[in-house]
């Protein structure tokens, strides 16, 4: 790999200053949705950028029962996390990926970073709201990760079988066998596990009704209490990314089809496809819902999106062709 | 869970309810209990807005040069109950309704309003006295007025011209 | 450059909500100033956050009663610098009704430093909207 592309592709296109920039779009875009849909005028669209601008020019002040080092780097594993992760999801039309083998579980992990993050970040603040946000955080990790597994595990398995192999993980020869035969969002076999996805995306940018771990009102913000100035602008700025990584995701995974080959239509394809998602699953279920329970939350998430997937898994597993 | 689509779909249609405060008039309704505005010519110096203030906002002092009496309402402990209003036997002293209340810290201080009422002198003694207000004086004299001057007189005078002039013949 | 700088940063303040000993009625218009769709406060930018750590500008309310004086002084050392105070009611003024009180601690002026002041009982969201645009003008000299 030569080492020029390595580094424009995840510092520049579709890394870095791309991703920043449409993840701040997506979020104000949420914002100013969310206060229309509540009938009030809401902040500007470029909101998100004024705030990080502000939050670099404050103080950052550390208790004095932290840990310093850690402290300090925690905001910026999840920060590279998401970066490595955008460089990896391939855009039709334009871009194809970072390597030819890119890996589906690779991205897996990529995408518990943030969460790693923000609990290393959390049990180095040294006070007591942080270590409840925590603990509350690593349980919401545990419950959306399983459906996320198993939703993989069908697309994989889906390709894979369809191509001669068992299963294939890699995201370039989904979405080649995508383009080729028609995207998986029109199989009524994969129709359970895209409504499984579209479940665990709330529950991992962390929104009402999942937004435990950040819950404001019960715990004084959670995990992020005590951070302040830079490190909370990178917090702030991964869950943009996070954002992005999670809608270019499914786009990639459930139908990421072209329109033509100029490349200034496919990617303003992309941005309204991942702009579509974002409103459906996170505007609209922010505005109509109210926070569950720890439990409730966890509950929900072991019943229905991990039957939903499974259903898919063993409909995919015995060739059932609809 | 379809009440909620129907909510939101109306909500998007029907746009944005806010009234855009700072670029934008909000109405005051006229009953509104705002800053306290005190008319100095027909308070009395009775006192009875100081003692039912309920901050301790009504200061009414005589002035070091004995002209006149200070009267001094600090907006800063002023808790807009209308009690002084109320209690006022003369209509002296009002709520408007402006909410416009947002200062500095620098005017703490001289965020007041201030007014003096004079004191004029008896017309018959010479005794500096706080006159009757206009509106007393229509009541207690009706539409005849005060052919007599007695209301330019201080309590004593009034007394002696009444009993010299009055029913008991000297 | 700072003028550049301060007319960005002007735009996003971030506001928290301290409670010394009120009766709750300040709280409830500050509240209301944010939240309902009439007098939204979010399109200036603003938002309320449940940190202090988070906090631009402070909004004070409450007579600052004797059990709550170290908390509150407290809290207000958590806000990072640079930093502006609202004192919202009369009662952090100049004690209000409670001034002479034995559990009044003293007005809020003599522990921290205020820059502005909104009195009523309770003021109107549009004057607590007109406080928090003067706090923002001296907020972004800060800088």
């Amino acid at each position: 790999m030569n080492i020029m592309t390595l580094l424009m592709d995840i510092l520049i296109f579709p890394g870095g200053l791309f991703a920043i920039a449409l993840g701040l779009l997506l979020t104000g875009l949420d914002r100013k949705l969310y206060a229309r849909l509540q009938r009030r005028v809401g902040p500007p669209i470029y909101q998100p950028c004024i705030d990080l601008i502000k939050l670099s020019q404050k103080e950052t002040l550390i208790p004095r029962t932290a840990n310093i080092t850690a402290f300090r780097f925690a905001p910026l594993l999840g920060f590279a996390g998401m970066l490595a992760a955008i460089a990896i999801i391939p855009i039709t039309g334009i871009y194809s990926g970072l390597y030819q083998s890119a890996d589906l579980l690779v991205l897996l992990y990529l995408l518990s970073m943030p969460a790693l993050s923000l609990v290393i970040g959390a049990s180095a603040s040294g006070s007591p709201y942080s270590s409840v946000g925590l603990s509350r955080e690593i349980t919401m990790v545990l419950a959306y990760e399983i459906p996320l597994l198993i939703v993989f595990l069908t697309v994989g398995m889906r390709v894979g079988m369809s191509t001669g192999a068992t299963a294939v993980f890699s995201l370039s020869s989904i979405v080649n066998y995508q383009l080729q035969n028609g995207a998986l969002l029109f199989d009524l076999v994969m129709l359970p596990a895209f409504f499984a996805f579209l479940c665990c995306i709330p529950g991992t940018i962390g929104v009402v009704p999942f937004d435990i771990p950040e819950a404001e009102t019960e715990i004084a913000e959670g995990t992020l209490l005590e951070y302040s100035g830079v490190g909370l602008a990178m917090f702030k700025l991964t869950g943009g990314l996070k954002m992005l990584v999670l809608s270019a995701l499914t786009v990639a995974l459930f139908f990421p089809s072209g329109l033509g080959s100029f490349w200034l239509i496919n990617l303003l394809w992309f941005i309204f496809k991942c702009i579509v998602i974002c409103t459906v699953t996170i505007t609209v279920v922010r505005a109509t819902t109210a926070r569950m329970r720890l439990d409730q939350a966890y509950k929900f998430y072991l019943l229905i999106p991990t039957a939903m997937a499974l259903i898919s898994l063993f409909l995919t597993l015995f060739s059932v062709r609809v | 869970m379809s009440t909620f689509l129907k909510v939101i779909l109306q909500n998007i249609i029907k746009g944005p309810s806010t009234i855009k405060y700072p670029f934008e008039d909000s109405l005051a309704p006229e009953k509104l209990r705002g800053k306290i505005k005190h008319n100095p010519d027909a308070c009395v110096a009775c006192h009875m807005c100081e003692y039912v203030c309920a901050g301790g906002a009504i200061r009414l002092q005589e002035s070091a040069d004995k002209k006149g009496v200070d009267f001094v309402v600090w907006h800063n402990s002023c808790t807009f109950c209308g009690l002084c209003e109320h209690y006022c036997p003369t209509n002296a002293i009002h709520l408007t309704n402006d909410y416009h209340t947002a200062h500095l810290q620098e005017d703490k201080y001289h965020y007041a309003e201030r007014t003096f009422v004079m004191k004029q002198k008896c017309t018959r003694c010479g005794e500096p006295i706080i006159p009757l207000s206009p509106s007393t004086v229509e009541k207690i004299y009706g539409k005849e007025g005060d052919v007599k001057g007695l209301s330019k007189m201080c309590p004593q005078c009034r007394r002696k011209v009444l009993w010299e002039g009055g029913v008991i013949k000297k | 450059m700072t003028e550049l700088l301060q007319k960005i940063v002007k735009k996003s303040p971030w506001i928290y909500r301290i409670n010394a000993g009120s009766c709750n009625g300040c709280d409830v218009e500050m509240a209301t100033t944010a939240l309902i769709p009439r007098y939204d406060v979010e399109r200036l930018g603003c938002k309320y956050c449940g940190s202090p750590k988070h906090a631009d500008i402070v909004l004070i309310s409450g007579p600052v009663t004797a059990v709550v004086k170290d908390k509150v002084l407290r809290v207000y050392d958590e806000i990072p610098n640079p930093k502006v105070v609202v004192a919202v009611g009369i009662c952090p003024i100049s004690g209000g009704v409670f001034r002479d009180s034995y559990a009044v601690a003293g007005q809020l002026d003599s522990y921290i430093p205020v820059d502005v002041n909104v009195p009523g009982c309770p003021p109107r969201p549009q004057a607590i909207i007109d406080g928090i645009a003067m706090a923002i003008e001296i907020w972004k000299k800060k800088f």
